[in-house]
């Protein structure tokens, strides 16, 4: 339900205007979807081009002469390996090696870094970077929030339309991560090839909040299918991304998630010499020590990473929701669903670089769990979904990006099969 | 338009009970499945099974939330709609037909006097209870 006090982003009227049903949502009254459904705005992002207003989330700007100092000691990743015209995932941790938050750092321009973090958290990550700026000197933060409006678009269609969309400035090449500048519709862009739906062609784009309406109304007019936080979540789950609340931060008992138990943290993290002390660094080094010996099937190391972040495929159609206990086959309690839904997916033909989508869809039910860190890939568990143990599999992912310009669902043989 | 033999719970079943066969047939209101948006999922109980009034009797799932289906009415499980289970478009297309989900056996038919009218029901749908 609406608040009065909810903040709006500069696209309120639009999404008003396609009849969006609203929802309240970190404080933002944001779409949860068009009529069309989350579903339709899911399968469309996978075949087409999906438009995301996501302009509820915090963005600073972060300058001044001891700028990477600062982001070396607040943040895991190596700020000092980002060129300019290049972006990095990155993590901001807490001194036990929990996530504060997790969040995006770009560097468009030499003197200047852009951080984006989640909406939930963009308060206290300002009110917790404040508090360390007073050991660096000369270095500014500013919210940017209000002024500077982002866009996503993602999906097989969003090159082109971005191509047919630009005046003036190149794409971001060659690679995820670029970065450039352009002009569209007579407004400077800041284009980064980022995202976080899976899609292995995706980009973001920052304009300012005065101009983001006109942006919108032309990529929705190249066939840029807009797309609520519902299929924005699906998408997100689909790829086994973490999101912060459910795979990072407190697990549904309240106890911290080690950073390493996201396996994207491996690109998160950096020891680099040239990065030194930071933040958690002592607690996630040991996170880390562990982490290498479980991928070697050593659990030598296991108390520093009890529980890591799995993608499961479940059986049969009911849902696991965030919170669900999971069970080993021999019923010990292992651990819980930290995100999970039915998601929709095209079926594909053909193999390898011949594959393509057909017009067939489907769905399947899919989930995030932290759960003991001896598991492997093949193993069966339970979850527990109300009073029954629904049968899943414990699979190294749902979704694969790697064959441009689709991703691909993952369909493995039934659970049930496998266990009788 | 909502038939007019139909009642409500104020948790969106509707119930329609046929004197013939003593039983009352339930399914969920369209404007719960408007609400619900996209449907995924639907869990019925077992012919036989025993069902209380206002507590629940299954689970309709939309991507977003798991939701209960509550009985209108106390008695026994006689028949369930499988078909709505599998064909969950029916919800939408047909909510007051085709998308019916269990008929009961009732133990107390006074029970359904408690339920709102088609006409109170519109009426309820429009005020902020309703709304989730």
């Amino acid at each position: 339900m609406t608040t009065p006090t909810s903040r709006r982003t500069a696209l309120y009227e639009r999404h008003i205007g396609l009849a969006a049903k609203m929802v309240e949502f970190a404080g933002w009254n944001m779409p949860l979807h068009y009529p069309g459904g989350i579903i339709h705005e899911h399968l469309a992002t996978r075949k087409t081009a999906g438009l995301f207003d996501i302009s509820h989330m915090g963005r600073f700007i972060i300058h001044g002469r001891r700028a990477l100092d600062f982001l070396q000691h607040v943040l895991t990743n190596n700020a000092a390996a980002l060129k300019p015209g290049h972006a990095q995932y990155t993590i901001i941790p807490d001194p036990t090696g929990q996530a504060l938050d997790d969040a995006y750092l770009y560097r468009f321009v030499e003197h200047e870094y852009l951080l984006v973090v989640n909406a939930a958290n963009s308060a206290r990550d300002y009110d917790y970077f404040q508090s360390h700026l007073s050991a660096f000197d000369q270095v500014e933060l500013i919210d940017q929030t209000d002024s500077l409006a982002m866009l996503s678009l993602q999906g097989p269609r969003s090159k082109e339309i971005l191509a047919k969309a630009i005046d003036t400035g190149e794409l971001p090449e060659p690679r995820r991560n670029s970065l450039s500048t352009v002009t569209i519709d007579g407004s400077t862009v800041l284009l980064s090839r980022t995202g976080y739906t899976g899609e292995p062609l995706c980009f973001e784009l920052f304009v300012a909040a005065q101009d983001v309406c006109r942006i919108w109304d032309l990529l929705t007019e190249l066939g840029s299918v807009p797309v609520g936080l519902g299929a924005r979540d699906t998408l997100r789950l689909e790829a086994g991304l973490p999101l912060y609340g459910h795979e990072l931060g407190p697990d549904p008992e309240g106890r911290p998630i080690p950073i390493f138990s996201c396996p994207l943290a491996k690109f998160a993290v950096s020891f680099s010499s040239l990065k030194g002390s930071f933040v958690g660094r002592d607690a996630l080094a040991r996170q880390y020590r562990a982490y290498k010996r479980i991928t070697f099937a050593d659990y030598s190391l296991r108390q520093d990473l009890p529980r890591m972040v799995f993608p499961l495929a479940l059986s049969g159609k009911s849902v696991a929701r965030s919170g669900a206990k999971v069970f080993s086959d021999r019923d010990k309690h292992i651990g819980f669903v930290t995100s999970g839904t039915m998601v929709p997916y095209w079926i594909d033909e053909g193999q390898a670089l011949a594959s393509r989508l057909t017009q067939s869809k489907a769905m399947r039910p899919i989930c995030l769990a932290l759960l003991d860190s001896n598991l492997r890939p093949g193993q069966t568990v339970l979850v527990e979904i109300r009073d029954k143990k629904v049968p899943a599999f414990v699979v190294p992912y749902n979704l694969r990006s790697e064959a441009p310009p689709f991703a691909r669902a993952i369909i493995y043989d039934s659970p049930v099969q496998k266990l009788n | 338009m909502i038939p007019q033999d139909l009642k409500f719970s104020k948790s969106h079943e509707w119930a329609r009970f046929d004197k013939e066969a003593n039983t009352v047939t339930v399914g969920l209101s369209a404007f719960a499945v408007e609400q619900l948006g996209d449907i995924v999922f639907v869990e019925l109980p077992e012919v036989g099974q025993a069902v209380t009034a206002e507590s629940p009797f299954g689970v309709i799932e939309s991507v977003k939330a798991a939701v209960d289906l509550y009985a209108p009415i106390s008695g026994e499980v006689v028949e369930i709609n499988q078909t709505v289970a599998e064909q969950l478009d029916l919800l939408s297309s047909d909510p007051y037909g085709q998308a019916w989900m269990i008929k009961i056996t009732p133990r107390d038919l006074a029970q359904l006097d408690t339920l709102m009218s088609p006409a109170d029901y519109e009426t309820f749908i429009k005020s902020p209870e309703a709304q989730h």
